[in-house]
């Protein structure tokens, strides 16, 4: 140390503050240790200065930290000097003011315990503690002279203390002592027989065969007996019974002269000697058993150890022992500690008699007595919680004595243990109606528990049974007064959950508080009065929620009706209360949904959700609500847990800060990995529902079309005439035309026409048919929707984004990556309006293709939950593609990804673009809102007739325009003819038209062809026309209207198929009719005209684009 | 060594969780280390090694380990039985009361792991001081309480084999660390009064001292007056339980403490850490007077450790009966009342030699006694014996002879009822109707007697009404009334008292006091959102009061009772001489004494109140079932 060494201390004072460094320890007590010359030799000489004040202290400072101021290295020359001194200090006489008795002993003490402490014998010369031994004795052998026997007393004690650390180093003059012993007769006495039974004690212990009563051994000078040091085993030596045994019976003798301490230490030597010297030990009994009348502790305490020695002697003894015990803790006068000491000592020796004894009714006696330990009015609570704890330990001891067959306990006079429990419960029933941390109901709680697991260890080998457990009366009592201290007072609901939890967190007690929660769970509901108050009882229903092996379902119903409750109460006034109690009541739903698998709550809880949804009077609850029921229909329960339990912990939730704190849940921020997005598409797939039939790869020539913006583009050969322009029948092109709201002012809403009666009634039938058809341009046009699914794969989606469940451990569906909070963008260049993004709350991913045993884990709820849809359905995630075409023609739909991995990465990126052909466009026309449904066939019918007539080459409609929905808008038909020849036999017609075209066949006609259909039973509400009628009479229609040239003549002009012609109609079996509405506006019209081999399909659009698909479209549906 | 008791060291710690003193004993402390050593030395082949604190720690650690249990456990003494704050490891974790009084220490918490937990020490805290006392027990004693302590499951059930109780009962040890706790508690606050022997001449005589020196005190040993309370301090006394909240840390004080006389006690009593004596008496009246040649042994028997000093001069022999009334009145029909008596015999006998003093003890049988004990110098007579004769052989000095715990052979002397009825919230209507030694007969004669209605939680204001006897006085918490004035004693007939009144109090103020409901946080939920109905709910003022004032109650100390503060109750006080009420007495006359000599034997018996409570008839009151054996 580099420290200067301190001044070496002179005067009291600085020898007063080096003791208190010593005793404080660390650094004070460091910086003596470098002090030259050593603090040893200072203080010995301070001591042996004649007026020095602070001597017996500085002795006791010697002593207390001998084992740091005696180093080994200079022990030798320390001990020296030290007992030179005391040669000094013991040799000079006293003067009463300087040399005192008290100063002598306390060196004769000191010095004592400085060569045990030191182990001098062993470490140093012998002879420096023969030396010491040789001053004691001198000391000690002037019996009953008179001034100094107090010293002698002590000196007496010195040598006992050195007996005691080397055993038998006194034996060889034993004998002297003894003689010493009987001739003492001063109060000093007590420290002669301590001394004298401590050497006995070492020579009957070590079996050292020497004699008592031999004083041939002069005292002085001393020599080390050899087997003190020696290493030899004395102990093969036969021991002098006689003599010892002799002077056993002297020591017998003076019992009373003993103080208690004294006898304290006397008797823990004379039970082993009494053992190993055979001695009876209902003599010891004869002797002692008094002392339990004694109103001294330490006397009772002697006593009790006695009797675990001795059993056997005291047979009779164990009622006397129980009552005296009883008796002492009922000592008004005996300190609290020593009554609260005495009930401890009953319960331990109720508990060593019923470990050992055999006799069941002596048994029975002895803890019979223990029943009269009821706490008193002014018993401090400590000690009536003892003698709660004694009365509830008496009964699990009579319980476990008593016959097999006697089915309630009985005890005492009667009583059950019941009735033991609840009187016994009155001196702390204050704890009723007490404030909660009062003292009373800690008690109380207490007693309640030890009551309860009363028998029950925490051992394993345990044999006490759940089920004797639980039908004990006790059991059964105290689980109903809990309910109704529940519902009378509900301050208590915190210390009783408490209490609960105190079971729940034991592994051997756990199914107890399960059960209690049952019994609160299945008594607390009818009881319980829906009011405000109701919030009291939240935080045990908070672990009702948690625990699985209750039933939600009560404890959801209750809380749905106090929801009820707060929405109907709901004022001016409750804003914040209303909020308050909903933000609980969603405290406890969320604490139900992150422990009980997501299909038992499903029912109760969403109903419960949804109510609070729809009706609840504050916002953010509303909120809340909605968010928790999302999450319980959309995740599957672990995942759904495990984010509820975002950085919580799953006790001690409080339940109206959760919901702030999991979605503020401050969270690492990702930002999204642009390399790891890369590749999403190799792996996230959003597919169509239904592959398309045509593989559109032309199409991709009609992109420009319209790109970005409202003008149309005429650089792709299309002639898309702007609805503005005039031009209607400049070609056949289709024309809408929006009429601006000035210029509707001029024009005639239908243009006049002369028209005979079958025109008008085609107009007719138009005009009802357009005006049902919305225009986009004015209100939401119509849609046409591109059922997909999203799915993606765990393997490759793990093995980008190194998702942690994989690691966890887990298994099933719960080891599945998954995507949360899934945004799919959609664009597109073909005029499809804008498209609405779509969400995806929760996907899992596929399992890889062998992993997987669907049900094996506890996906019991996601099963559950998709039982309609098959467990693939859980993996794919239905997504709708919402198209508003302004033009019927395929295209294109590019996605784009936005989601969330598990441990919040950010993925975005491009998905495979999604196909829209034109059969996505088809739709069925609509039908006017007041048509009546068993006409419906009949006017899709007309309708395919007025269109078809409205198509053809020659239409007299043609100049017609028709109002659309609402009036701001008007079309008008401009037809297109084209012809499809399919040879294809019959069978896979129909069979491809049942397949594809249903909802758009409108009538089928021809005897053959109407038979063959009808009997499928396939096709249905349509029209049927048994005749070749419907090939006439489109022909005729046509041909009345404008076109009169044959039906064969329509052929001609079609040249490539000329020669079939003749075939075709000479075979045809019938006609199927096919309307396909095309949004926004447009129509495609079919008449199928079947024959055995071949089919001819005329086609009439009002949209000639249209034509371009159709072909591609006919071969894929009929030829593939 | 099962059945001896040795204390390893003795800390005093002040008011400020200081070390004010500390002893440690080497040699005892040589016996732990090797207790220890074995120890391992054993387990080294088993499965699980286990070792113990094994060093004494500095007086700065133990301070430090003191403070930090203080703070783990709530307050010095700490929870007790396991509550919500309790933590795996400390004592409360035990759930049992005594855990208060039998604590552990951490020690160097954050530098060693499981080892350093010191067990067991006794607390006793006496005074300004906590005084610590650690005895030695063996290593597998100190691993059964850490296991008991470190359980992690719901608590101890009451019948196995490792517990608390068998532990206690197995260590004697620790019932002489108390011993010894409070041999040193009553030195460093300088309470070590002798038991009260009455005589007729003066009101007191002395004690050992005073027999050596005669009525001339020795300076230097500190000494105080009998005073008026002789029963041992554990009684519960009203003083202190009643009216004020009694925190269990230790009192302030100014008074330095007498290390020197300490220091010489310790050396004395203990002088390698085994008590040998624990009575200071004896050990003061060594150091000061020490022996002289004049003291001479006795001839033929050995004079015991107890009695250092014969007694020379003239002799007489003097008996005390000192009894303690406790009763719960309740004037309800659904609790009985309970009286009970807790008796003690003083005795002063100055005699010379080594005399045996006998003497039959009568009516016992008749006063239905529940409990004699005995001082350890009584040779204890044969019980169930209807006229039991008392053998001993008295120490030098004032002592206690035996003690007896019985119940009331007379009726109350204060009998009667007590009514208190809220009229408003801060009003209260009164009824006192009283009846004073009602069958009691000469010569037992009521000295004073006194009615306290202690109000701890409420200013009075004023007072009204006047008292059918005696006088009324308020303070600021309390109504005394002081119905038998002393010097005006009742004797030889019985008295009615009758006090109607009406008292006011200063509007209740609600302030919740932070300091508990800190520490019992989470048991406190919700008022805000409760309290608007409960106010609508309440039927009456009264309930609303109670419900109110019940908020701030804080809880009491597991060495209360019950909660003195949550009751309305008067607490009568009074002393009555003449005889015994349990019917307990002593014949002068066949007070015998061997070897022969004339002297005079003086009887005197007085009884004065303890717990003697008058319930509020009107309001809420603790009561018990008596057992039924």
């Amino acid at each position: 140390m580099a420290e200067k060494p301190p001044p070496k201390p002179i005067s009291p004072q600085d020898w007063e503050s080096l003791v208190e460094d010593f005793q404080h320890g660390d650094s004070r007590r460091e910086k003596w240790r470098s002090l030259s010359p050593s603090v040893v030799e200072l203080a010995l000489s301070s001591i042996l200065k004649k007026e020095f004040p602070f001597k017996i202290p500085l002795i006791i400072f010697l002593e207390e930290f001998s084992d740091l101021l005696f180093p080994p290295n200079s022990l030798s020359s320390l001990l020296e000097r030290l007992v030179e001194t005391l040669r000094v200090l013991v040799q000079s006489p006293i003067d009463g003011i300087h040399v005192t008795y008290a100063l002598k002993e306390q060196m004769m003490v000191s010095m004592t315990s400085i060569l045990i402490s030191t182990n001098a014998v062993e470490s140093v010369e012998a002879r420096l503690t023969e030396s010491v031994v040789e001053l004691l004795l001198v000391v000690i052998n002037r019996p009953n002279h008179g001034p100094d026997r107090h010293a002698r007393a002590i000196a007496c004690e010195c040598l006992r203390e050195l007996e005691k650390a080397y055993p038998c180093l006194l034996s060889d003059i034993a004998g002297h002592l003894w003689s010493l012993c009987q001739s003492e007769r001063t109060h000093a006495s007590q420290s002669y027989i301590l001394l004298f039974t401590t050497v006995i004690h070492s020579i009957v212990n070590r079996k050292l065969n020497v004699s008592v009563l031999n004083t041939s051994v002069p005292l002085v000078p001393f020599n080390i007996p050899q087997w003190v040091s020696g290493s030899e085993k004395e102990g093969l030596l036969e021991l002098n019974y006689k003599e010892l045994r002799r002077a056993m019976a002297f020591l017998l003798e003076w019992p009373q002269v003993l103080t208690p301490c004294g006898m304290m230490v006397f008797m823990g030597m004379i039970m082993p000697l009494a053992v190993d010297l055979d001695l009876q030990p209902s003599m010891l009994k004869v002797q002692f058993f008094w002392m339990i009348y004694s109103f001294d502790p330490l006397l009772y305490h002697v006593v009790l150890i006695m009797y675990s020695r001795f059993s056997e002697a005291f047979n009779d003894q164990e009622t006397e022992i129980v009552g005296r015990l009883l008796l002492f803790s009922l000592e008004l006068q005996q300190y609290l500690v020593f009554r609260l000491l005495s009930v401890h000592w009953l319960m331990g020796f109720l508990n060593g008699l019923m470990v050992n004894g055999e006799d069941a009714e002596k048994k029975k006696s002895v803890v019979e007595t223990g029943f009269r330990l009821y706490p008193s009015v002014f018993d401090p609570l400590s000690l009536k919680t003892l003698k709660l704890d004694l009365l509830a330990f008496c009964s699990v001891c009579i319980d476990s004595l008593k016959p097999q067959t006697v089915s309630d306990m009985i005890v005492g006079d009667g009583n059950s243990v019941v009735k033991l429990f609840q009187d016994g419960l009155v001196s702390v029933s204050a704890f009723k109606w007490m404030p909660p941390w009062s003292t009373e109901t800690a008690v109380a709680f207490h007693t309640f528990h030890k009551f309860l697991i009363g028998a029950s260890s925490h051992s394993d080998d345990d044999p006490s049974t759940t089920t004797a457990l639980m039908e004990s009366a006790i059991f059964n009592h105290l689980k109903g007064m809990l309910v109704d201290l529940i519902l009378e007072f509900q301050r208590l609901v915190p210390v009783i959950v408490a209490f609960i939890d105190r079971l729940l967190g034991c592994q051997k007690h756990l199914w107890l508080g399960e059960r209690l929660l049952q019994t609160i769970d299945a008594n607390l509901h009818p009881r319980v009065v829906i009011d405000y108050r109701l919030v009291s009882y939240f935080p045990i229903f908070d672990r009702i929620a948690e625990n699985q092996t209750i039933p939600p379902r009560r404890l959801l119903e209750l809380l749905t009706k106090f929801m009820a409750f707060l929405v109907e109460k709901h004022g001016p006034g409750t804003g914040v209360k209303s909020w308050s109690r909903g933000s609980k009541v969603l405290g406890i739903c969320r604490t139900m949904l992150t422990h009980h698998q997501s299909s038992r709550l499903f029912l109760g809880l969403s109903r419960l959700l949804a109510f609070t949804c729809l009706y609840f009077p504050d916002l953010e609850v509303r909120d809340h609500a909605r968010i928790y029921l999302r999450m319980l229909i959309c995740v599957p329960g672990m995942k759904l847990r495990g984010m509820l339990n975002l950085g919580e912990q799953l006790l001690g939730i409080s339940p109206s800060s959760h919901s702030g704190s999991f979605f503020s849940a401050p969270s690492p921020r990702h930002y999204p990995d642009v390399k790891k997005s890369k590749n999403i598409s190799s792996y996230i797939h959003l597919e169509r529902m239904t592959p398309l039939l045509v593989k559109q790869s032309w199409s991709l020539s009609l992109l420009p079309l319209g790109v970005g913006s409202g003008k149309p583009d005429f650089s792709g050969g299309f002639k898309d005439t702007e609805a503005t322009t005039d031009e209607r029948d400049l070609d056949a092109n289709i024309q809408f035309q929006t009429i601006s709201e000035d210029e509707r002012i001029d024009k005639p809403e239908a243009p006049l026409y002369v028209m005979d009666s079958k025109v008008s009634e085609i107009l007719e039938i138009l005009r009802r048919h357009f005006s049902c058809i919305p225009d986009f341009k004015h209100m939401p046009g119509l849609k046409v929707n591109i059922p997909c699914y999203l799915r993606f794969e765990s393997e490759t989606f793990n093995h980008v984004w190194g998702g942690e469940s994989s690691k966890n451990g887990l298994h099933g569906v719960d080891a599945l990556p998954a995507i949360y909070a899934t945004v799919l963008n959609f664009s597109s260049l073909a005029q499809y309006g804008s498209i609405p993004s779509c969400h995806i709350p929760f996907l899992l991913g596929q399992p890889p293709m062998s992993g997987y045993l669907p049900g094996e884990t506890d996906s019991l709820d996601i099963i559950a939950k998709h039982d309609d849809s098959g467990e693939e359905e859980i993996y794919k995630a239905p997504v709708m593609i919402e198209l508003e075409p302004r033009e019927p023609t395929p295209g294109v739909v590019d996605v784009f990804i936005e989601t969330n991995g598990e441990d919040g990465q950010i993925i975005t990126g491009q998905l495979q673009s999604i196909m829209v052909g034109i059969e996505d466009l088809f739709l069925k026309a609509i039908a006017p809102p007041d048509i009546r449904e068993d006409v419906l066939p009949d006017y899709y019918s007309n309708l395919f007739n007025a269109l078809w007539d409205a198509c053809g080459t020659t239409s007299n409609t043609g100049r017609e325009t028709f109002p659309l929905k609402n009036g701001k808008g008007f079309a008008a038909v401009n037809g297109t003819r084209s012809v499809k020849l399919l040879e294809i036999p019959t069978d896979s017609l129909i069979h491809a038209t049942e397949r594809y075209l249903i909802p758009f066949v409108v009538s089928v006609s021809g005897e053959r062809l109407v038979n063959m259909v009808k009997d499928r039973g396939i096709i249905t509400d349509i029209i049927w026309k048994d005749d070749d009628s419907g090939l006439l009479l489109d022909s005729i229609t046509s041909v009345t209207s404008q076109d009169t040239t044959p039906l064969y003549l329509t052929f001609v002009d079609n040249e490539d198929e000329q020669e079939s012609r003749l075939n075709i109609s000479k075979r045809s079996m019938g006609c199927i009719h096919v309307l396909i509405f095309l949004p926004p506006k447009f129509h495609l019209l079919f008449q199928m005209e079947v024959s055995d081999a071949s089919t001819l399909v005329r086609i009439r659009t009002d949209h000639w684009p249209c034509l371009a698909y159709i072909d591609d479209y006919l071969e894929a549906l009929f030829l593939s | 060594m099962a059945g001896d008791c040795s204390i390893r060291a003795i800390w005093i710690l002040n008011n400020l969780d200081a070390v004010v003193f500390s002893r440690r004993f080497p040699v005892v402390e040589k016996r732990w280390r090797a207790a220890c050593q074995s120890e391992n030395e054993s387990s080294e082949d088993g499965a699980v090694k286990y070792t113990v604190f094994s060093s004494l720690p500095s007086d700065s650690e133990l301070a430090a380990a003191f403070s930090d249990r203080k703070m783990r456990e709530g307050s010095v003494r700490g929870f007790g039985i396991r509550v919500s704050q309790s933590k795996e490891g400390s004592d409360s974790w035990v759930d049992d009361p005594i855990t208060r009084h039998i604590v552990g220490f951490y020690i160097n918490r954050e530098e060693e792991g499981e080892t350093n937990l010191m067990w067991p020490l006794a607390l006793h805290i006496k005074g300004p001081y906590c005084i610590l006392i650690l005895p030695l027990v063996e290593p597998r004693h100190v691993k059964a309480y850490t296991r008991l302590c470190k359980r992690s499951d719901c608590g101890n059930a009451v019948t196995v084999d490792e517990s608390l109780s068998s532990l206690l009962l197995d260590l004697p040890s620790i019932t002489g660390a108390f011993m010894v706790a409070h041999a040193i508690g009553d030195i460093v606050t300088g309470d070590v009064a002798d038991p009260e022997v009455v005589v007729s001449q003066s009101p007191s005589v002395g004690g050992l001292l005073d027999s050596l020196t005669g009525s001339i005190g020795i300076s230097g040993i500190s000494r105080a007056k009998p005073v008026a309370a002789p029963v041992a301090s554990s009684a519960p006394s009203g003083a202190t339980a009643i009216g004020a909240l009694a925190p269990d840390v230790p009192k302030s004080g100014s008074r330095l403490l007498d290390k020197d006389a300490l220091r010489s006690f310790i050396s004395s009593a203990m002088p390698f850490g085994t008590p040998l004596d624990l009575s200071y008496s004896n050990i003061f009246s060594i150091k000061a007077n020490g022996f002289s040649s004049l003291d001479i042994p006795p001839q033929d028997l050995k004079q015991p450790a107890w009695k250092p000093y014969l007694y020379k001069g003239k002799q007489r022999l003097l008996f005390t009966i000192h009894e303690t009334l406790h009763a719960a009145m309740y004037d309800r029909d659904e609790i009985p009342d309970s009286l009970s008596v807790s008796g003690q015999i003083n005795c002063r006998a100055e005699l010379e030699g080594l005399p045996d003093v006998s003497f039959p003890l009568t009516g016992v049988s008749t006063s239905k006694i529940e409990t004699l004990s005995f001082h350890p110098c009584a040779q204890v007579p044969e019980r169930n014996v209807d006229k039991q004769t008392l053998m001993f052989s008295p120490p030098l000095g004032n002592f206690v002879l035996m003690r007896y715990q019985a119940t009331c052979g007379l009726g109350p002397p204060v009998k009667g009822f007590y009514q208190l009825s809220m009229v408003s919230e801060d009003e209260g209507a009164f009824l006192f109707k009283l009846r004073l030694m009602e069958g009691y007969k000469s010569p037992l004669t009521m000295e004073f007697c006194n009615l306290t209605m202690p109000f701890p939680r409420r200013r009075i204001l004023s007072l009204d009404g006047t008292p059918s006897i005696g006088t009324v006085s308020n303070a600021e918490h309390s109504v005394e009334w002081k119905i038998i004035t002393s010097g005006r004693g009742l004797s030889g007939k019985s008295i009615e008292a009758s006090f109607p009144g009406t008292v006011r109090f200063a509007p209740l103020q609600t302030q919740r006091s932070t300091s508990f409901s800190s520490v019992h946080e989470g048991a406190t939920d919700d008022d805000s959102d409760n309290e608007p109905e409960n106010a609508n709910n309440m039927v009456n003022i009264e309930e609303f009061l109670e419900e109110k004032m019940n908020k701030d109650l804080p809880p009491v100390d597991l060495e209360e009772p019950f909660s003195w503060l949550a009751y309305n109750y008067a607490k009568a006080s009074f002393k009555i001489v003449g005889a015994s009420l349990s019917g307990i007495s002593i014949d002068p006359k066949s007070v015998s004494i061997y070897p022969t000599v004339k002297a005079p034997v003086e009887i005197s018996s007085q009884v004065t109140s303890g717990d003697y409570i008058l319930w509020n008839t009107l309001g809420k009151c603790p009561s018990a079932v008596n057992a039924k054996v």
